[in-house]
Protein backbone atom coordinates (compact mmCIF):
# COMPACT_ATOMS: atom_id res chain seq x y z
CA UNK A 1 0.00 0.00 0.00
CA UNK A 2 2.55 2.47 1.13
CA UNK A 3 4.28 1.69 -2.29
CA UNK A 4 1.51 3.20 -4.02
CA UNK A 5 1.57 6.25 -1.87
CA UNK A 6 4.91 6.70 -2.64
CA UNK A 7 4.28 6.26 -6.18
CA UNK A 8 1.71 9.05 -5.78
CA UNK A 9 4.34 11.44 -3.84
CA UNK A 10 6.54 10.90 -6.71
CA UNK A 11 4.25 11.67 -9.34
CA UNK A 12 2.70 14.63 -7.46
CA UNK A 13 6.51 15.71 -6.99
CA UNK A 14 6.94 15.82 -10.82
CA UNK A 15 3.50 17.65 -11.46
CA UNK A 16 4.14 19.68 -8.47
CA UNK A 17 7.45 20.92 -10.31
CA UNK A 18 6.55 21.50 -14.09
CA UNK A 19 3.36 23.26 -12.58
CA UNK A 20 5.67 25.44 -10.74
CA UNK A 21 8.10 26.33 -14.01
CA UNK A 22 4.45 27.04 -16.05
CA UNK A 23 3.42 29.32 -13.54
CA UNK A 24 6.63 31.14 -13.44
CA UNK A 25 6.47 31.55 -17.73
CA UNK A 26 2.54 32.20 -17.23
CA UNK A 27 3.32 35.96 -17.63
CA UNK A 28 6.24 36.52 -19.80
CA UNK A 29 3.92 35.29 -22.72
CA UNK A 30 0.71 36.38 -24.17
CA UNK A 31 -1.96 35.34 -26.41
CA UNK A 32 -2.04 31.97 -27.95
CA UNK A 33 0.66 30.77 -26.18
CA UNK A 34 -0.79 31.90 -22.75
CA UNK A 35 -3.89 30.65 -23.11
CA UNK A 36 -2.01 26.78 -24.12
CA UNK A 37 -0.17 27.10 -21.11
CA UNK A 38 -2.61 28.20 -19.00
CA UNK A 39 -4.93 25.17 -20.09
CA UNK A 40 -1.88 23.17 -19.39
CA UNK A 41 -1.56 24.32 -16.06
CA UNK A 42 -5.22 23.42 -15.36
CA UNK A 43 -4.96 19.72 -16.59
CA UNK A 44 -2.07 19.36 -14.39
CA UNK A 45 -3.98 21.07 -11.36
CA UNK A 46 -6.70 18.77 -12.23
CA UNK A 47 -4.12 15.36 -12.00
CA UNK A 48 -2.88 16.44 -9.08
CA UNK A 49 -6.28 16.99 -7.37
CA UNK A 50 -6.85 13.43 -8.25
CA UNK A 51 -3.69 12.26 -7.18
CA UNK A 52 -4.02 14.30 -3.74
CA UNK A 53 -7.75 12.40 -3.28
CA UNK A 54 -6.36 8.65 -3.75
CA UNK A 55 -3.55 9.31 -1.56
CA UNK A 56 -6.44 10.22 0.73
CA UNK A 57 -8.18 7.12 0.42
CA UNK A 58 -4.94 5.28 0.47
CA UNK A 59 -4.27 6.76 4.26
CA UNK A 60 -7.56 5.66 4.99
CA UNK A 61 -6.93 2.10 4.33
CA UNK A 62 -3.76 2.24 6.19
CA UNK A 63 -4.17 1.25 9.81
CA UNK A 64 -4.77 4.20 12.46
CA UNK A 65 -1.05 3.76 13.93
CA UNK A 66 0.37 4.41 11.15
CA UNK A 67 -1.34 6.87 9.91
CA UNK A 68 0.18 9.94 11.28
CA UNK A 69 3.25 10.20 8.96
CA UNK A 70 1.24 10.14 6.12
CA UNK A 71 -1.52 12.18 7.13
CA UNK A 72 0.47 14.65 8.37
CA UNK A 73 2.61 14.82 4.52
CA UNK A 74 -0.55 14.70 3.16
CA UNK A 75 -1.80 17.65 4.54
CA UNK A 76 1.39 19.33 3.57
CA UNK A 77 0.63 18.08 0.20
CA UNK A 78 -2.61 19.72 0.08
CA UNK A 79 -1.19 23.33 1.57
CA UNK A 80 1.44 22.81 -1.56
CA UNK A 81 -1.68 22.53 -3.82
CA UNK A 82 -3.18 25.39 -2.36
CA UNK A 83 -0.61 27.62 -2.15
CA UNK A 84 0.21 27.02 -6.44
CA UNK A 85 -3.41 27.30 -7.10
CA UNK A 86 -2.94 30.67 -5.79
CA UNK A 87 -0.17 31.20 -7.74
CA UNK A 88 -1.37 29.95 -11.12
CA UNK A 89 -4.27 32.62 -10.82
CA UNK A 90 -2.44 35.58 -9.58
CA UNK A 91 0.24 34.87 -12.44
CA UNK A 92 -2.54 34.79 -15.27
CA UNK A 93 -3.51 38.46 -14.14
CA UNK A 94 0.61 39.27 -13.50
CA UNK A 95 1.97 41.97 -15.70
CA UNK A 96 6.02 41.19 -16.67
CA UNK A 97 8.69 43.46 -16.91
CA UNK A 98 10.00 42.02 -19.87
CA UNK A 99 6.92 42.48 -22.35
CA UNK A 100 7.54 46.39 -21.36
CA UNK A 101 11.27 46.43 -22.02
CA UNK A 102 9.89 44.29 -25.66
CA UNK A 103 7.40 46.89 -26.29
CA UNK A 104 9.67 50.29 -25.90
CA UNK A 105 13.17 48.12 -26.95
CA UNK A 106 15.25 47.00 -24.04
CA UNK A 107 18.49 49.40 -24.32
CA UNK A 108 19.01 50.96 -21.11
CA UNK A 109 18.56 50.00 -18.08
CA UNK A 110 15.50 51.47 -16.46
CA UNK A 111 16.88 53.63 -13.24
CA UNK A 112 19.02 55.48 -16.50
CA UNK A 113 15.81 55.89 -18.79
CA UNK A 114 13.55 57.73 -15.56
CA UNK A 115 16.89 59.90 -14.52
CA UNK A 116 16.81 61.43 -17.92
CA UNK A 117 12.58 61.33 -17.69
CA UNK A 118 12.60 63.23 -14.59
CA UNK A 119 15.30 65.84 -16.34
CA UNK A 120 13.46 66.00 -19.46
CA UNK A 121 10.26 66.93 -16.52
CA UNK A 122 12.48 69.41 -14.86
CA UNK A 123 13.35 71.43 -18.19
CA UNK A 124 9.75 71.61 -19.52
CA UNK A 125 8.75 73.14 -16.11
CA UNK A 126 11.38 76.05 -16.76
CA UNK A 127 10.67 76.77 -19.85
CA UNK A 128 6.78 77.28 -18.84
CA UNK A 129 7.59 79.37 -16.33
CA UNK A 130 10.06 81.70 -18.42
CA UNK A 131 7.31 81.93 -20.78
CA UNK A 132 4.75 82.62 -18.13
CA UNK A 133 7.26 85.66 -17.02
CA UNK A 134 7.13 86.99 -20.52
CA UNK A 135 4.04 86.60 -21.33
CA UNK A 136 3.64 88.92 -17.79
CA UNK A 137 6.00 91.19 -19.01
CA UNK A 138 4.08 91.97 -21.84
CA UNK A 139 0.93 92.50 -20.54
CA UNK A 140 2.63 94.80 -18.11
CA UNK A 141 3.85 96.58 -20.89
CA UNK A 142 0.65 96.99 -23.20
CA UNK A 143 -0.81 98.54 -19.78
CA UNK A 144 1.80 101.18 -19.62
CA UNK A 145 0.89 102.05 -23.87
CA UNK A 146 -2.60 101.96 -22.99
CA UNK A 147 -1.96 104.13 -20.11
CA UNK A 148 0.06 106.62 -22.32
CA UNK A 149 -2.89 106.39 -25.02
CA UNK A 150 -5.68 107.65 -22.58
CA UNK A 151 -3.66 110.25 -21.90
CA UNK A 152 -3.35 111.28 -25.23
CA UNK A 153 -7.03 110.57 -25.68
CA UNK A 154 -7.25 113.24 -22.61
CA UNK A 155 -5.62 115.68 -24.11
CA UNK A 156 -7.57 115.67 -27.50
CA UNK A 157 -10.64 115.48 -25.57
CA UNK A 158 -9.62 118.96 -24.38
CA UNK A 159 -8.34 119.84 -27.46
CA UNK A 160 -11.57 118.94 -29.80
CA UNK A 161 -14.02 120.73 -27.04
CA UNK A 162 -12.42 123.86 -27.17
CA UNK A 163 -11.75 124.23 -31.00
CA UNK A 164 -15.82 122.98 -30.98
CA UNK A 165 -16.69 126.21 -28.76
CA UNK A 166 -14.55 128.24 -30.92
CA UNK A 167 -16.17 127.32 -33.77
CA UNK A 168 -19.66 128.20 -32.18
CA UNK A 169 -18.37 131.30 -31.45
CA UNK A 170 -16.84 132.29 -35.26
CA UNK A 171 -20.66 130.85 -36.50
CA UNK A 172 -22.66 133.22 -34.36
CA UNK A 173 -20.34 135.91 -35.07
CA UNK A 174 -20.72 135.40 -38.81
CA UNK A 175 -24.23 134.91 -38.11
CA UNK A 176 -24.33 138.52 -36.73
CA UNK A 177 -21.88 139.92 -39.56
CA UNK A 178 -24.20 138.61 -42.34
CA UNK A 179 -27.27 140.13 -40.33
CA UNK A 180 -25.31 143.87 -40.36
CA UNK A 181 -24.35 143.33 -43.59
CA UNK A 182 -28.34 142.99 -44.70
CA UNK A 183 -29.25 145.99 -42.46
CA UNK A 184 -26.66 147.88 -44.42
CA UNK A 185 -28.02 146.88 -47.65
CA UNK A 186 -31.55 147.46 -46.75
CA UNK A 187 -30.59 151.09 -45.50
CA UNK A 188 -28.52 151.46 -48.58
CA UNK A 189 -31.52 150.53 -50.65
CA UNK A 190 -34.13 152.51 -48.60
CA UNK A 191 -31.96 155.47 -48.68
CA UNK A 192 -31.47 154.93 -52.93
CA UNK A 193 -35.03 154.98 -53.24
CA UNK A 194 -35.96 158.01 -51.08
CA UNK A 195 -32.99 159.84 -53.56
CA UNK A 196 -34.67 158.57 -56.82
CA UNK A 197 -38.03 159.50 -55.89
CA UNK A 198 -36.84 163.44 -54.65
CA UNK A 199 -35.45 163.60 -57.86
CA UNK A 200 -38.46 162.70 -59.39
CA UNK A 201 -40.15 165.67 -57.45
CA UNK B 1 19.45 132.50 -55.84
CA UNK B 2 18.63 136.16 -55.81
CA UNK B 3 18.33 138.22 -53.36
CA UNK B 4 15.20 140.35 -53.70
CA UNK B 5 15.09 144.02 -52.67
CA UNK B 6 12.81 145.19 -50.50
CA UNK B 7 11.53 149.04 -50.82
CA UNK B 8 11.82 149.95 -47.05
CA UNK B 9 11.48 154.01 -47.55
CA UNK B 10 8.06 154.11 -48.70
CA UNK B 11 5.47 154.38 -46.83
CA UNK B 12 2.23 152.80 -48.47
CA UNK B 13 1.01 149.79 -46.84
CA UNK B 14 1.16 147.51 -49.87
CA UNK B 15 4.09 148.19 -50.84
CA UNK B 16 5.56 146.89 -47.11
CA UNK B 17 3.48 144.33 -47.52
CA UNK B 18 4.86 143.28 -50.87
CA UNK B 19 8.49 143.58 -48.65
CA UNK B 20 7.35 141.16 -46.28
CA UNK B 21 6.15 138.57 -48.82
CA UNK B 22 9.47 138.82 -50.62
CA UNK B 23 11.69 138.91 -47.48
CA UNK B 24 9.25 135.50 -46.49
CA UNK B 25 10.33 134.39 -50.09
CA UNK B 26 13.58 134.69 -49.75
CA UNK B 27 14.08 133.16 -45.95
CA UNK B 28 12.49 129.87 -47.65
CA UNK B 29 14.94 129.74 -50.08
CA UNK B 30 17.47 130.11 -47.28
CA UNK B 31 15.81 127.17 -45.75
CA UNK B 32 15.65 124.95 -48.55
CA UNK B 33 19.54 125.83 -48.73
CA UNK B 34 19.56 124.54 -45.03
CA UNK B 35 21.16 128.07 -44.02
CA UNK B 36 19.53 128.57 -40.99
CA UNK B 37 21.00 131.84 -39.82
CA UNK B 38 20.14 134.06 -42.69
CA UNK B 39 16.92 132.25 -42.90
CA UNK B 40 16.05 133.56 -39.39
CA UNK B 41 17.06 137.03 -40.02
CA UNK B 42 15.11 137.38 -43.19
CA UNK B 43 12.11 135.72 -40.75
CA UNK B 44 13.05 138.84 -38.00
CA UNK B 45 12.91 141.37 -40.88
CA UNK B 46 9.56 140.44 -42.19
CA UNK B 47 7.90 140.36 -38.66
CA UNK B 48 9.49 143.83 -38.02
CA UNK B 49 7.84 145.01 -41.24
CA UNK B 50 4.61 143.50 -40.11
CA UNK B 51 4.79 145.30 -36.48
CA UNK B 52 5.21 148.40 -38.64
CA UNK B 53 1.68 148.05 -40.26
CA UNK B 54 0.57 146.67 -37.13
CA UNK B 55 -0.59 143.39 -37.97
CA UNK B 56 0.42 141.62 -35.36
CA UNK B 57 -0.21 137.79 -36.03
CA UNK B 58 1.45 138.38 -39.18
CA UNK B 59 4.66 139.80 -37.44
CA UNK B 60 4.46 136.78 -34.46
CA UNK B 61 3.70 134.29 -37.22
CA UNK B 62 7.03 135.24 -38.97
CA UNK B 63 9.04 135.38 -35.18
CA UNK B 64 8.03 131.43 -34.71
CA UNK B 65 9.61 130.78 -38.13
CA UNK B 66 12.09 132.39 -37.35
CA UNK B 67 12.68 131.14 -34.03
CA UNK B 68 12.12 127.81 -35.85
CA UNK B 69 14.89 128.50 -38.23
CA UNK B 70 17.19 129.75 -35.61
CA UNK B 71 16.53 126.54 -33.38
CA UNK B 72 19.36 124.87 -35.60
CA UNK B 73 21.79 127.10 -35.86
CA UNK B 74 22.00 129.54 -32.84
CA UNK B 75 19.60 128.92 -29.59
CA UNK B 76 19.82 132.34 -27.93
CA UNK B 77 18.58 134.27 -31.07
CA UNK B 78 15.70 131.79 -31.22
CA UNK B 79 14.95 131.83 -27.63
CA UNK B 80 14.88 135.86 -28.04
CA UNK B 81 12.60 135.63 -30.96
CA UNK B 82 10.16 133.17 -29.17
CA UNK B 83 10.36 135.60 -26.36
CA UNK B 84 9.19 138.59 -28.92
CA UNK B 85 6.18 136.40 -30.14
CA UNK B 86 5.15 135.10 -26.78
CA UNK B 87 4.90 139.00 -25.67
CA UNK B 88 2.84 139.66 -28.73
CA UNK B 89 0.49 136.79 -28.44
CA UNK B 90 0.10 137.44 -24.54
CA UNK B 91 -0.90 141.27 -25.61
CA UNK B 92 -3.26 139.56 -27.78
CA UNK B 93 -4.83 137.03 -24.87
CA UNK B 94 -3.73 134.23 -27.09
CA UNK B 95 -2.24 131.94 -23.93
CA UNK B 96 -2.63 128.53 -25.37
CA UNK B 97 -0.22 129.58 -28.30
CA UNK B 98 1.87 131.63 -25.85
CA UNK B 99 2.09 128.84 -23.45
CA UNK B 100 2.98 126.47 -26.69
CA UNK B 101 5.95 128.52 -27.03
CA UNK B 102 6.92 129.00 -23.37
CA UNK B 103 7.68 125.01 -23.73
CA UNK B 104 9.04 125.03 -26.90
CA UNK B 105 11.37 127.64 -25.38
CA UNK B 106 11.80 125.24 -22.64
CA UNK B 107 12.83 122.51 -24.71
CA UNK B 108 15.55 124.71 -26.47
CA UNK B 109 17.00 125.16 -22.35
CA UNK B 110 16.59 121.57 -21.87
CA UNK B 111 18.55 119.89 -24.60
CA UNK B 112 21.06 122.92 -26.18
CA UNK B 113 21.48 125.14 -23.89
CA UNK B 114 21.36 122.62 -20.36
CA UNK B 115 20.13 125.16 -18.40
CA UNK B 116 17.49 123.33 -16.00
CA UNK B 117 16.45 126.47 -13.96
CA UNK B 118 15.26 128.35 -16.88
CA UNK B 119 13.67 125.63 -18.32
CA UNK B 120 11.89 124.82 -15.11
CA UNK B 121 11.01 127.94 -15.01
CA UNK B 122 9.47 128.32 -18.44
CA UNK B 123 7.43 125.12 -18.08
CA UNK B 124 5.87 126.37 -15.06
CA UNK B 125 4.58 129.31 -17.20
CA UNK B 126 3.23 127.59 -19.68
CA UNK B 127 1.60 125.22 -16.89
CA UNK B 128 -0.19 128.47 -15.52
CA UNK B 129 -0.91 129.38 -18.63
CA UNK B 130 -3.20 126.38 -19.73
CA UNK B 131 -4.37 126.47 -16.64
CA UNK B 132 -5.64 129.84 -16.95
CA UNK B 133 -7.30 128.25 -20.33
CA UNK B 134 -8.82 125.72 -18.68
CA UNK B 135 -6.18 122.99 -20.56
CA UNK B 136 -5.42 120.77 -17.52
CA UNK B 137 -4.45 117.62 -19.50
CA UNK B 138 -1.72 120.13 -21.44
CA UNK B 139 -0.87 121.77 -17.81
CA UNK B 140 -0.34 118.56 -16.35
CA UNK B 141 2.03 117.67 -19.00
CA UNK B 142 3.91 121.04 -17.94
CA UNK B 143 3.74 120.23 -14.25
CA UNK B 144 5.11 116.33 -14.48
CA UNK B 145 8.05 118.09 -16.47
CA UNK B 146 8.45 120.77 -14.10
CA UNK B 147 8.24 117.99 -10.95
CA UNK B 148 10.52 115.83 -12.53
CA UNK B 149 13.40 118.33 -13.18
CA UNK B 150 12.30 119.43 -9.54
CA UNK B 151 13.41 116.22 -7.90
CA UNK B 152 16.22 116.38 -9.79
CA UNK B 153 17.34 119.24 -8.26
CA UNK B 154 16.19 117.68 -4.88
CA UNK B 155 13.52 120.52 -4.76
CA UNK B 156 11.77 117.39 -3.43
CA UNK B 157 9.00 119.33 -1.59
CA UNK B 158 7.54 120.88 -4.91
CA UNK B 159 8.29 117.95 -6.61
CA UNK B 160 6.05 115.94 -3.82
CA UNK B 161 2.97 118.56 -4.11
CA UNK B 162 2.65 118.36 -8.09
CA UNK B 163 3.21 114.77 -8.22
CA UNK B 164 -0.10 114.75 -5.32
CA UNK B 165 -2.15 117.09 -7.29
CA UNK B 166 -1.58 115.37 -10.65
CA UNK B 167 -2.24 112.00 -8.74
CA UNK B 168 -5.51 112.85 -7.04
CA UNK B 169 -6.90 114.65 -10.56
CA UNK B 170 -5.78 111.61 -12.00
CA UNK B 171 -7.69 109.56 -9.78
CA UNK B 172 -10.95 111.41 -10.64
CA UNK B 173 -11.39 111.41 -14.84
CA UNK B 174 -11.86 107.83 -15.82
CA UNK B 175 -9.52 108.18 -18.53
CA UNK B 176 -6.43 108.76 -16.62
CA UNK B 177 -6.94 106.45 -13.56
CA UNK B 178 -4.74 104.30 -14.62
CA UNK B 179 -1.76 106.32 -14.70
CA UNK B 180 -2.65 107.33 -11.35
CA UNK B 181 -0.47 104.85 -9.14
CA UNK B 182 2.24 106.22 -11.43
CA UNK B 183 1.83 109.57 -10.32
CA UNK B 184 1.55 108.11 -6.27
CA UNK B 185 4.37 106.11 -6.90
CA UNK B 186 6.92 108.58 -8.11
CA UNK B 187 5.09 110.98 -5.04
CA UNK B 188 6.32 108.10 -2.36
CA UNK B 189 10.01 108.38 -4.22
CA UNK B 190 10.12 112.00 -3.68
CA UNK B 191 8.92 111.54 0.25
CA UNK B 192 11.18 108.55 0.52
CA UNK B 193 14.24 111.19 -0.50
CA UNK B 194 13.28 113.22 2.51
CA UNK B 195 12.45 110.96 5.05
CA UNK B 196 11.22 107.23 5.72
CA UNK B 197 8.49 108.14 8.19
CA UNK B 198 7.49 110.64 5.74
CA UNK B 199 7.03 108.05 3.08
CA UNK B 200 5.07 105.65 5.08
CA UNK B 201 2.66 108.35 6.27
CA UNK B 202 2.21 108.93 2.75
CA UNK B 203 1.86 105.36 1.26
CA UNK B 204 -0.60 105.45 4.25
CA UNK B 205 -2.55 108.15 2.67
CA UNK B 206 -2.35 107.18 -0.70
CA UNK B 207 -3.64 103.55 -0.30
CA UNK B 208 -6.44 105.30 1.74
CA UNK B 209 -7.15 107.72 -1.26
CA UNK B 210 -7.23 105.35 -4.29
CA UNK B 211 -7.55 101.73 -2.84
CA UNK B 212 -6.31 100.34 -6.42
CA UNK B 213 -2.63 101.81 -5.45
CA UNK B 214 -2.49 99.02 -2.95
CA UNK B 215 -2.82 96.29 -5.58
CA UNK B 216 -0.07 97.90 -7.60
CA UNK B 217 3.25 96.15 -8.06
CA UNK B 218 4.53 100.11 -6.85
CA UNK B 219 2.91 100.00 -4.11
CA UNK B 220 4.10 95.99 -2.79
CA UNK B 221 8.02 97.42 -4.20
CA UNK B 222 7.91 101.02 -1.88
CA UNK B 223 6.09 98.51 1.10
CA UNK B 224 9.23 96.30 0.49
CA UNK B 225 11.99 99.79 0.53
CA UNK B 226 10.41 100.71 3.30
CA UNK B 227 10.81 97.61 5.37
CA UNK B 228 14.29 97.05 4.20
CA UNK B 229 15.49 100.68 4.91
CA UNK B 230 14.17 100.19 8.35
CA UNK B 231 16.25 96.97 8.96
CA UNK B 232 19.30 98.79 7.57
CA UNK B 233 19.51 95.96 4.91
CA UNK B 234 21.39 96.65 1.62
CA UNK B 235 20.64 93.73 -0.22
CA UNK B 236 17.33 93.17 0.57
CA UNK B 237 16.72 96.58 -0.87
CA UNK B 238 18.99 95.69 -4.16
CA UNK B 239 16.88 92.35 -4.10
CA UNK B 240 13.20 94.19 -4.27
CA UNK B 241 14.86 96.45 -6.86
CA UNK B 242 15.95 93.95 -8.77
CA UNK B 243 12.69 92.33 -9.25
CA UNK B 244 10.81 95.41 -9.96
CA UNK B 245 13.49 96.14 -12.77
CA UNK B 246 12.90 92.30 -14.27
CA UNK B 247 9.66 92.90 -14.85
CA UNK B 248 9.53 96.38 -15.86
CA UNK B 249 12.52 97.89 -16.32
CA UNK B 250 12.88 101.06 -14.14
CA UNK B 251 13.47 104.57 -16.76
CA UNK B 252 16.48 106.94 -15.92
CA UNK B 253 14.29 109.12 -13.36
CA UNK B 254 13.45 105.91 -10.91
CA UNK B 255 16.89 104.88 -10.94
CA UNK B 256 18.30 108.51 -9.86
CA UNK B 257 15.74 108.39 -7.19
CA UNK B 258 16.23 104.91 -6.01
CA UNK B 259 19.65 105.06 -5.76
CA UNK B 260 19.67 108.47 -3.59
CA UNK B 261 17.66 106.20 -1.23
CA UNK B 262 20.16 103.29 -0.75
CA UNK B 263 23.07 106.13 -0.62
CA UNK B 264 20.70 106.86 2.42
CA UNK B 265 21.10 103.82 3.67
CA UNK B 266 24.57 102.88 2.94
CA UNK B 267 25.45 106.47 5.12
CA UNK B 268 23.55 105.37 7.78
CA UNK B 269 25.09 102.39 7.83
CA UNK B 270 28.09 103.83 7.89
CA UNK B 271 27.04 106.16 10.75
CA UNK B 272 26.14 103.26 12.56
CA UNK B 273 30.11 101.70 12.89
Amino acid sequence: MSSDFETYELDFGTLTADITNKIGRIPKLAGEEKTQLVLNVDKQLEEVRELLEQMDLEVREIPIQSRGMYSSRLKSYKQEMEKLEKDFKRSRIAYSDEVRNELLGDDASSSESQRAHLLDNTERLERSSRRLEAGYQIAVETEQVGQEILTNLHSDREKIQRSRDRLRETDANLGKSSRILTSMLRRDTSWTLRCSSLRLC
Amino acid sequence: MNLPFAFVHSRSSSKVEEACDLYVRAANMFKMAKNWGAAGDAFCKAAQLHLQVQSKHNAAMNLLDAGNAFKKADPQEAISCFCQAIDIYTDMGRFNIAAKHHISIAEIYESELLDIDKAIAHYEQAADYYKGEESTSAANKCLLKVATYAAQMEQYQKATEIFEQIGTYSMDTTLLRYGAKDHFFKAALCHFCVDMLNCKLAVQKYEEMYPAFSDARECKLLKKLLDAHEEQNIDAYADAVREFDSITRLDQWQTTMLLRIKKTIQDEENDLR
